[in-house]
């Protein structure tokens, strides 16, 4: 097994899209034509991720985020720089790459529609070639962790998107894979079906050393799963280290809360080395009565926004 | 971990579990089944009468009597039956490429052409292929050709190819959508060419019977390979070698279909 579980130097996706033309006539021009622009949707990213480790892949829409992790799974090949998972070069070799990878797309089921969940184990089982005891072993291992009597007899295109993609998940860890990534698994989920699966991750990563990629814009899931972030933003790499030293940065930083009307809870992020929070409290005191005031630490969610604002290095 | 571990007899399982698996849901949704048969028997009784009507009273077209008609007839129902029950899935692709739904064939290590096409089976061809062979035996008493292991197996043979030919033909159809954009007219406009393929192709005038048989090869779904059967003193060339071309034909189309998957740019997040 290689040292890192995955290693990426100085990769850049570029996407040609044609101008495309509508029609019959248009598309068959389309063949031939060489009006072409570029789209670069990663630029320059260099990233080491450990065994083990679950890493929160963060970035506004249209990052790049997901072109990303189509590079790591070997479906996309980078336009330059150098790539490998597991130690092997995803895209060189797509299949076996696939043998140590586990892949969920949020809302995208790859389970088969019609099966019952436990047929699509069955299946997928035989496809990786998962010895009977690991799988029975690996079943075990998911009552353990989530009660999945309700969905295991249930075809797949009876569930709730939420039980799907609980699905989708357990799939993804079926074979017992190196690295699983998860492309905004919890995207539209209600709030008790993300923390089960917050709860699955964080037990399957722990119990097998799975390593982790996930993608989401659920600042719940980070502080939940993943001590190390790395955001991006228009393709390029802005942050990267652990979440902690990202808080302690904005150390200074406090979020105001006051509740104005019966409901109505206003929210201000201070610095305190450079505004006095007494001050704004008795700005707006004279606005407004002031029911109630909260001072909290700055929430990760608010952190993030700030970096997409561009306040850190 | 060895490289040729999945061989023929790995997907062989394979598609054989899906394939029950798919029935056995199926059958589960009993009325949509028996709706779906029923529909596809009418449909084939409809163009059985049609056939019936504008053939009855020719006594002969180029030497084709009726009960050769109807051979041939039988023949090209039931070497479209693979193409119908097995290769469906096809016509989803075009939208499974544009939606982006298409990444998932790629994230498994089995090969991707046979992860998609084994994901769907349609259960409704079944009755054509009852239909076919109703024919196929009723033509073949009243013509009166021999019944040998040999024969028996030479019209498997056939039968196969023709198969084979038009399987390839909806694979070319369906991979053209990894470059043309708004691509669904080719499959339509292929597809509706099957129905040429239940007249003998020495009807046709020199120019559709050139393009049926080098261009889109419809005249070796079920012409060219039924004179093995039906012309055993005197077979063509092409007809002797049809089994050979299927083969390449269909084996070239399975490679423009993966270099399809290969080109593509995944779209969709
Ligand atoms: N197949 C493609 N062809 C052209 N442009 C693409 C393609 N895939 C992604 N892009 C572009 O690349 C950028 C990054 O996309 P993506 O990786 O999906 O972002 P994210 O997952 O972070 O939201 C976007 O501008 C998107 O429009
Ligand atoms: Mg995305």
């Amino acid at each position: 097994m290689a040292e890192h579980a995955i290693e990426m130097k100085d990769i850049c996706k570029d996407f040609k899209v044609l101008n495309r033309h509508e029609g019959l006539k248009g598309s068959i021009r389309d063949l031939f034509s060489r009006d072409y622009k570029t789209v670069s949707a990663v630029k320059d990213i260099s990233l080491t991720v450990e065994r083990g480790e679950i890493i929160g892949y963060l970035g506004p829409n249209g990052a790049g985020k997901s072109t990303t992790i189509k590079m790591m799974t070997g479906v996309l090949e980078p336009t330059s720089g150098s790539i490998t998972v597991n130690g092997r070069i995803p895209y060189k070799d797509r299949k076996a790459n696939s043998e140590n990878i586990g892949v969920v797309f949020g809302q995208r089921s790859q389970l088969w529609w019609s099966l019952p969940l436990i047929e699509s184990f069955k299946l997928l089982r035989d496809i990786y070639m998962v010895p009977q005891k690991d799988y029975e072993d690996m079943i075990e291992l998911y009552r353990s962790l989530v009660d999945i009597e309700p969905i295991l007899h249930k075809p797949v295109r009876q569930m709730s998107l939420g039980q799907r993609t609980l699905s989708d998940i357990l799939a993804a860890f079926l074979h017992d894979p190196a690295i699983v990534f998860l492309d905004e698994p919890t995207i539209g989920l209600d709030v008790s079906m993300k923390s089960k699966i917050r709860s699955l991750i964080s037990g399957l990563n722990s119990e097998k050393n799975t390593t982790v990629i996930l993608t989401t814009h659920d600042m719940g899931d980070v502080d939940a799963l993943c001590k190390r972030i790395v955001i991006i933003d228009k393709g390029m790499k802005i942050y990267d280290n652990d979440i902690e030293h990202l808080k302690s940065y904005f150390g200074s930083y406090r979020t105001l809360k006051m509740r104005i009307g019966t409901d109505e809870w206003e929210e201000i992020v201070i610095d305190e080395k450079t505004t006095d929070i007494m001050d704004i409290i008795m700005k707006k005191q004279k606005e407004k009565k002031i029911r109630d005031i909260k001072i909290e630490e700055i929430s990760t969610e608010e952190v993030i926004k700030k970096i997409y604002e561009g306040d850190a290095k | 971990m060895t490289k040729n571990k999945r061989c023929l007899s790995f997907y062989a399982r394979i598609y054989r579990k899906i394939l029950i698996q798919d029935l056995k849901s199926k059958m589960s949704y009993r009325a949509d089944f028996i709706i779906s048969t029923f529909g596809m028997v009418l449909t084939n009784i409809a163009g059985f009468m049609t056939f019936y009507i504008l053939f009855r009273n020719f006594p002969s077209i180029n030497g084709w009597d009726y009960y050769h008609m109807l051979f041939l007839y039988g023949f090209s129902l039931t070497a479209l039956t693979p193409v119908q029950c097995l290769f469906d899935n096809n016509w989803n692709l075009r939208s499974m490429v544009y939606s982006g739904d298409f990444i998932k064939y790629c994230f498994r290590p089995i090969n991707v052409f046979f992860y998609f096409i084994s994901e769907v089976f349609d259960a409704k061809g079944l009755g054509q292929l009852a239909f076919g062979i109703g024919t196929l035996v009723y033509s073949w008493n009243r013509i009166g050709l021999p019944v040998t292991p040999l024969i028996i197996l030479k019209l498997v043979a056939c039968i196969l190819t023709g198969s084979l030919f038009m399987i390839a033909i909806m694979n070319f159809a369906a991979a053209t959508c990894f470059w043309i954009q708004g691509s669904g007219y080719v499959m339509v406009i292929m597809f509706r060419f099957k129905d040429y393929a239940k007249y003998p192709a020495s009807i046709f005038s020199g120019i559709f019977k050139a393009v049926f048989t080098f261009v889109i090869p419809i005249a070796f779904v079920a012409y060219y390979p039924s004179l093995v059967i039906l012309q055993p003193e005197n077979i063509p060339l092409l007809s002797l070698l049809s089994p050979l071309l299927g083969i390449l034909f269909f084996y070239l189309s399975y490679r423009f279909w993966m270099l399809g998957v290969r080109k593509y740019d995944f779209t969709g997040s």
